[in-house]
C-alpha cells in the first residue's frame, strides 16, 4: 500500500516538470521570448523611442535595401565572418595540440593563451588602440626598421582587419579549450599505428586529428561565425562610434545600435535590422550544419 | 495535470499580444501642470555622472531643501556619463522617469515632443527673470511653444597650444594664432616644418564648428538645415586642405573628443579646445606639457564663442509638481549655483552671478585668467548646437565630412547629402 506522501507525488506528477522548469520559463520568456518577439513586431511599425508606432507592413524592410548604410554593414558583418572564422577553426587548434603535451610549465602556458578571454573587451579594445595608433608601439617599431608608419586606424581596410585581429586574438583560448577537450578523446593508439606506417606528423594531422575533431570543429565554425556576424565591441572600441572613417566600418549590429538607440532611436527601422541579422545568422548555422552533415554522409 | 494545446496556444497568444500592445497610445500618467500647490511629497532627481566628485555637495544641498520644506523627501541617483541618453529614453518609455532629470537641450527635445518635460513658462515663469535670457531660451524646441528645463550650469572654455611645438615649427608661440584664417596658415605651416608628424587640429568640423565660423546651420522657419551654404563649403574646403597636408591629423575622422585631448596630451597634435578644468589636469598629468601650455581665445568668426549648456527638467507627469518645480528651482536659483561653481570650473546661469568678483578679478594664476576670460565671453556666447540636432544627425554629419576630407566627394555634395539626410531625420523626428 502506497504511503501518503508517496500518493501526493504521484497526482502532482504531471504538473512537477512544469513546476521544476517554470523558473526557467519565465526567465526565458521575459528575456528571450518577449523581447525577440516584441523586436519581430516592432520591425513592421514606424516605432520611435518616445513615440508609439503604427503598423507600416514591410516598408522598414524596403526601406533597407536603398540604405547604403545597410549593405556597408552586411558587407562589414559578412567579411568579418570571412575573415575571422577559419582562424578561429585553425589556430586554437594548433595552439590546443601545442599546449596538450604534458611537459613541465605547459600550465603557465595554457593558462596564458586563455587570459585575453577573461580580460573586459573596453580593456583589450584600448590596449590595442594604444598599440596600433600613429604614435602607438606597433608603428613605432615598425618606423625604426624603416617601414614607416601604417594607419591601421585611420584607412577602413586596415581598421576593420584590425578589429578581426582582435576578436581572433580574444578568441583563440576560448575555441583552444573546447579543442583541448576533443583532443583529450583521440586515442592515443591511431597515432601510434598511423606512425608505425610511416606517417609524418603532418599526415597524422590531416588523418588522424582533423577527422577525429571534425565535429568540434564544426561546432567551433558554427560558434565562430554567429559571434563574427554579431561583431559590435572590437569594432565600435576601435573604429570609435561613428563605425570608423565615413562609417565605412559599420557593422549590421553597430547600425541597430546607433539607429534604434537614444530619445530619437528609430526603434521599427533598427528592429528591422536585427530581424536581418537574426534571419542571416540562422542561415549561418544552417549552412554550417548541412556541410558538416553532408561530409558524414 | 497536463498542459492542453488550447493552454499552450492561449500563452503563445499572450506573448505575441504583449509586444503588439506596446503599438498602442503611450500611456498617460497624468501629472499636473500647477506647481502652485504645497510643496511635499517624495520625489527622485537624477543626475549626470556628479556623484564621483560631488557627493557631499548634493547631499548638503538635498538636506537643506528637505529642511527648508518639512514633508519633502528628495531620493538623489546619479547616471553614468556614458549612455545617459540611452538611460533616460528607456526611463522615458518604461515610465520610469525620475520627478527631476539633469539634461542637455539636445535631450530635452524630444521628451519635451513626447510631452514628458514640463513646460516652465506655464509652470515657473515667475523665475525666468532670475536666468540670463539666452540661458533661459537655451531649453526652448522649435515647433513647440514653452521652456522645458531651467537652466543650469554653462561651460566654455579656450583653446590651449603646446608653445613648445609652435617654436619647434618656427611659429610665435606669443602671438597664437587669433582667427581661422591665422589658424590654418599655422597648421600648414606646422605640418610642412614637422613633415606631417605633428598636426594642429585633430578633430573635423561639427555642427558647433560651423556656427562659429558664420554658417547658418537652420532656415529662418526651424525646420529644415541649412549648412551645406557658401560659408560651410568654404569652411570644409579649408579643413580638405588642412587633411591632405596633415596638418589635420589623419585620425580625425573617427576621433572623439577623449581621444584627441588625449593626443594633446602626449604632443602629437598642437591645439585643442577645452576648459578652465584641463589646465588641473595638466598640471597633474603631464607637467611638461603645463610648462609649455599656451592659452588663447575660442576661435570665431561671429564675435560669438559657443557655450555647453546644462539644464534641469521637470517630468510632466510627476505627481509631485510643486515639490519637483521647487526643486528644479532651488538646485539652479543663484545662490546653489555660486556655490556649485566654486566647486568645480563651471558657469552660473542665473543673471548677475558672472559679475561676481570671484569670475571678474584674476589673482595672477592662470586658473583665474582661463576662469575671468571665460566668463566674460558667456556674457554674450551662443549654444551653436541647434536642440534639434540629434546624435543620428551628428553621426551623418561626421560621415559627410569625413568623405569629402578623403576625396570621395566635393565638400559641397558631401554637405548637400549631410543636410538632405538631417532633414530626413528631422521630419521623422515629427
Amino acid at each position: 500500500m502506497a504511503t501518503p506522501t508517496v500518493s501526493r507525488i504521484r497526482r502532482q506528477l504531471p504538473t512537477s516538470p512544469w513546476l521544476f522548469a517554470a523558473p526557467g520559463l519565465l526567465i526565458i520568456g521575459a528575456f528571450i521570448l518577449y523581447p525577440f518577439l516584441s523586436t519581430l513586431v516592432n520591425a513592421f511599425t514606424d516605432r520611435r523611442t518616445l513615440i508609439p508606432g503604427e503598423f507600416v507592413g514591410l516598408a522598414n524592410f524596403r526601406e533597407l535595401l536603398g540604405d547604403d548604410m545597410f549593405w556597408i554593414g552586411l558587407r562589414n558583418s559578412t567579411l568579418y565572418v570571412v575573415g575571422v572564422v577559419p582562424a578561429l577553426v585553425i589556430l586554437p587548434l594548433l595552439l590546443a595540440m601545442l599546449v596538450q603535451k604534458n611537459i613541465p610549465g605547459i600550465t603557465f602556458f595554457r593558462s596564458a593563451f586563455y587570459t585575453p578571454v577573461v580580460a573586459s573587451i573596453v580593456v583589450v579594445g584600448l590596449i590595442w588602440v594604444w598599440l596600433l595608433d600613429e604614435r602607438g608601439l606597433v608603428n613605432s617599431l615598425l618606423e625604426t626598421i624603416g617601414v614607416g608608419r601604417i594607419g591601421f586606424l585611420s584607412d577602413q581596410w586596415l581598421l576593420l582587419l584590425s578589429a578581426m585581429a582582435v576578436t581572433v586574438w580574444k578568441g583563440l583560448g576560448y575555441y583552444m579549450i573546447i579543442y583541448l577537450a576533443a583532443l583529450a578523446n583521440v586515442p592515443r593508439e591511431l597515432h601510434e599505428a598511423a606512425a608505425v606506417d610511416g606517417a609524418g606528423a603532418i599526415r597524422r594531422f590531416v588523418t588522424v586529428t582533423v577527422p577525429a575533431v571534425r565535429s568540434t570543429m564544426v561546432l567551433v565554425g558554427a560558434l565562430s561565425s554567429v559571434a563574427a556576424f554579431k561583431v559590435f565591441s572590437e569594432v565600435y572600441l576601435m573604429a570609435g562610434p561613428s563605425g570608423g572613417p565615413a562609417g565605412e566600418d559599420t557593422t549590421l549590429v553597430m547600425l541597430v545600435q546607433r539607429t534604434g538607440t537614444g530619445l530619437t532611436g528609430r526603434v521599427g527601422y533598427a528592429s528591422a535590422i536585427s530581424v536581418v541579422v537574426f534571419v542571416v545568422t540562422v542561415a549561418l548555422m544552417l549552412l554550417v550544419l548541412r556541410a558538416d552533415r553532408r561530409d558524414e554522409t | 495535470m497536463p498542459i492542453s494545446r488550447r493552454a499552450l496556444a492561449a500563452a503563445f497568444a499572450v506573448c505575441v499580444a504583449l509586444p503588439l500592445s506596446a503599438c498602442g497610445s503611450g500611456g498617460d500618467g497624468g501629472g499636473t501642470a500647477d506647481a502652485s500647490g504645497k510643496v511635499e511629497g517624495d520625489i527622485t532627481f537624477q543626475t549626470w555622472n556628479l556623484r564621483a566628485n560631488f557627493k557631499d555637495y548634493f547631499e548638503g544641498v538635498i538636506a537643506d531643501f528637505e529642511k527648508k520644506y518639512p514633508g519633502t523627501k528628495v531620493k538623489w541617483v546619479d547616471q553614468p556619463a556614458e549612455g545617459y541618453a540611452d538611460k533616460i529614453s528607456a526611463d522615458a518609455a518604461g515610465g520610469t522617469l525620475p520627478d527631476v532629470v539633469n539634461v542637455s537641450p539636445d535631450l530635452v527635445a524630444p521628451l519635451a515632443k513626447a510631452g514628458l518635460a514640463l513646460d516652465l513658462d506655464k509652470a515657473a515663469g515667475k523665475y525666468k527673470k532670475e536666468y540670463l535670457d539666452g540661458a533661459w531660451a537655451s531649453h526652448q524646441v522649435p515647433g513647440t511653444q514653452g521652456t522645458y528645463a531651467f537652466p543650469w550650469y554653462l561651460n566654455t572654455g579656450p583653446l590651449f597650444y603646446n608653445k613648445a611645438l609652435f617654436k619647434e615649427a618656427g611659429l610665435d608661440a606669443d602671438q597664437p594664432p587669433k582667427t581661422y584664417d591665422e589658424v590654418f596658415d599655422a597648421a600648414l605651416k606646422m605640418a610642412k616644418e614637422t613633415d606631417g608628424k605633428v598636426a594642429t587640429l585633430a578633430n573635423v568640423p561639427t555642427i558647433e564648428d560651423f556656427g562659429r565660423y558664420g554658417v547658418e546651420l537652420m532656415n529662418k522657419q526651424g525646420n529644415g538645415f541649412s549648412f551645406n551654404d557658401a560659408k560651410g563649403v568654404e569652411l570644409l574646403t579649408k579643413y580638405k586642405e588642412l587633411y591632405d597636408a596633415k596638418a589635420l591629423d589623419p585620425q580625425a575622422l573617427t576621433a572623439t573628443p577623449e581621444s584627441s585631448g588625449k593626443k594633446f596630451l602626449t604632443g602629437a597634435v598642437a591645439m585643442n579646445p577645452g576648459s578652465a578644468l584641463d589646465l588641473g589636469n595638466f598640471k597633474k598629468q603631464v607637467p611638461n606639457l603645463y610648462k609649455n601650455i599656451g592659452i588663447t581665445d575660442q576661435i570665431t568668426s561671429t564675435g560669438h564663442v559657443n557655450m555647453y549648456v546644462m539644464g534641469v527638467m521637470v517630468n510632466a507627469q510627476t505627481k509631485r509638481t510643486p515639490a519637483a518645480v521647487a526643486f528644479a528651482h532651488y538646485v539652479t536659483d543663484a545662490e546653489h549655483q555660486m556655490s556649485f561653481a566654486k566647486q568645480v570650473a563651471i558657469f552660473p546661469s542665473t543673471a548677475g552671478s558672472l559679475d561676481d568678483p570671484y569670475f571678474t578679478k584674476e589673482d595672477g594664476t592662470d586658473e583665474t585668467r582661463v576662469r575671468v576670460a571665460a566668463a566674460k565671453s558667456l556674457k554674450n556666447a551662443v549654444n551653436y548646437t541647434p536642440v534639434l540636432f540629434s546624435e543620428q544627425m551628428k553621426t551623418e554629419l561626421r560621415n559627410e565630412v569625413a568623405k569629402a576630407l578623403q576625396g570621395k566627394e566635393s565638400p559641397k555634395e558631401a554637405l548637400d547629402n549631410a543636410v538632405k539626410a538631417c532633414d530626413t531625420l528631422l521630419q521623422q523626428q515629427g
